[in-house]
């Protein structure tokens, strides 16, 4: 191939990202630093725990791996695509969700990875992504066909959806208020059963469509009317 | 001293090694679910509301790592050039030809969905002026080189290509290397003229040129 085989390895605080560093790639190059802070009240000061995550022997030629959190999309009508080519596609297309499913990994998820009042991304990776091909409405306010970056507020009884203008972007972490383009509260339900990865799935309404969020035991319903 | 040190970088490896295993441990909710077969099937006993898809989705950007520059405030423009989003199958003991692809049958250069090539500004291929949009990618594979077709029916399903809604389409050379690669790869490969979309799987790799406008 050609080019140097440099790999980029995040440095992670916390489960957070903070940053990037370029290694020269071999089998013993870090692909991530994890690190974890614990307070010591009676030393009144951080101890930094390292822990470096090499690259599998496995890893292909310096090209990119497979996510952890791999990547999804869900469509509405639901199954959009297999319907457009069987010309079974009677209504139009009208939303598409791309996003990352991180995976519960047996972690406490809401008010422990994901913390109440902040501003979560929805997914991993890349900040996710909501496309609409028609002018919709959502909580009585007019969306414009295009693309926005989906953002929520999670709280124990309600999560606040929020559309945002900035795309292409990673992450939660440049995050700008002033871009939003609407936010709205949409109350929280119980799963019948833990879900193990974030998921996404249209469902149809007799209005238009519902976007259904769910993980570990938390689902929310957005109403969509058009 | 030797002794030591010896034993002090096995104890390294070992624990680097543990380390490793983690990090690569596979999604255990993953099914086996055939590559034409629709998502939305509830499947495994601790579900998810979607399965995991066996061909996970995939996007890359050029410039390369976009996303992640943007956050660092480090995106030279408001919007990338483009971006490719496509499910990355992988050979799990198979080879690409003939035991996953056949020559002169279309591919979806991916799996699932079509693949998707988006444009935020108009570019040059092969000297073909093509506008900024949304289009669908695919190639038809020969031995000694691939057709690759930009088409305009986008949001369908991969399989059967709808060929009356071909755009454009491009030879590229195919090249054969030593290393395998274990799941289908896309990348941008930047250069002074513009980019390389590479597509890389098993021992094949082939790069179809893009230039600025």
């Amino acid at each position: 191939m050609a080019g140097p085989e440099v790999v980029t390895a995040k440095i992670v605080l916390n489960g957070r990202i903070i940053g990037f560093r370029q290694f020269k790639k071999n089998y013993f190059c870090p692909v991530s630093f994890n690190l974890q802070t614990f307070q010591m009240k009676k030393l009144l000061g951080l101890i930094v725990i390292f822990q470096l995550v090499f690259l599998s022997l496995v890893a292909q030629n310096g090209y990119p791996a497979i996510d952890k959190s791999p990547m999804d999309m869900a469509y509405f009508p639901v199954g959009y695509p297999v319907l457009k080519i069987q010309d079974k596609a009677t209504d139009p297309l009208v939303a598409r969700v791309i996003y990352s499913r991180p995976s519960r990994g047996g972690r406490a998820i809401f008010n422990g990875l994901v913390k109440n009042g902040e501003v979560w991304r929805l997914g991993a990776n890349e900040a996710t992504e909501i496309q609409f091909f028609q002018t919709v409405h959502i909580d009585g306010k007019k969306i414009r066909s295009g693309r926005y970056t989906l953002y929520a507020i999670v709280k124990d009884n309600a999560w606040t959806i929020i559309f945002n203008k900035e795309n292409d972007t990673w992450g939660s972490f440049k995050y700008d208020t002033k871009k939003d383009v609407l936010r709205t509260d949409v109350n929280t339900q119980k799963t019948d059963a833990l879900v193990e990865n974030l998921s996404m799935v249209f469902e149809k309404t007799a209005t238009g469509c519902n976007l259904n969020i769910a993980w570990e035991n938390t689902k929310v319903s957005l109403p969509i009317t058009f | 001293m030797g002794k030591r040190s010896f034993y002090l970088s096995v104890l390294v490896f070992i624990f680097f090694s543990c380390g490793n295993k983690q990090e690569n441990k596979p999604a255990t909710d993953i099914p086996s679910v055939k590559d034409s077969v629709p998502k939305n099937k509830p499947i495994g006993k601790e579900r998810s509301l979607v399965p995991v898809d066996i061909s996970p989705l995939d996007q890359v950007y050029w410039p390369e790592n976009y996303p992640t520059s943007k956050m660092a405030g480090q995106a030279k423009s408001t919007d990338p050039i483009a971006r490719v989003i496509y499910s990355r199958p992988h050979l799990q003991g198979r080879h690409i030809f003939h035991e996953v692809l056949k020559y002169g049958e279309p591919w979806r250069l991916g799996a699932n969905e079509s693949t998707e090539l988006d444009l935020h500004q108009s570019l040059k291929i092969q000297g073909q002026k093509i506008p900024a949009g949304r289009y669908v990618i695919y190639c038809i594979p020969q031995k000694d080189h691939w057709t690759v077709y930009l088409n305009s029916n986008t949001d369908s399903w991969g399989l059967e290509p709808d060929r009356s809604k071909d755009l454009y389409h491009f030879d590229i050379p195919v090249i054969t290397t030593d290393n395998a690669i274990e799941y289908f790869t896309m990348r941008f490969e930047e250069n002074s003229k513009g980019a390389s979309l590479l597509m890389a799987w098993d021992n094949i790799e082939a790069r179809l040129p893009m230039e600025f406008d």
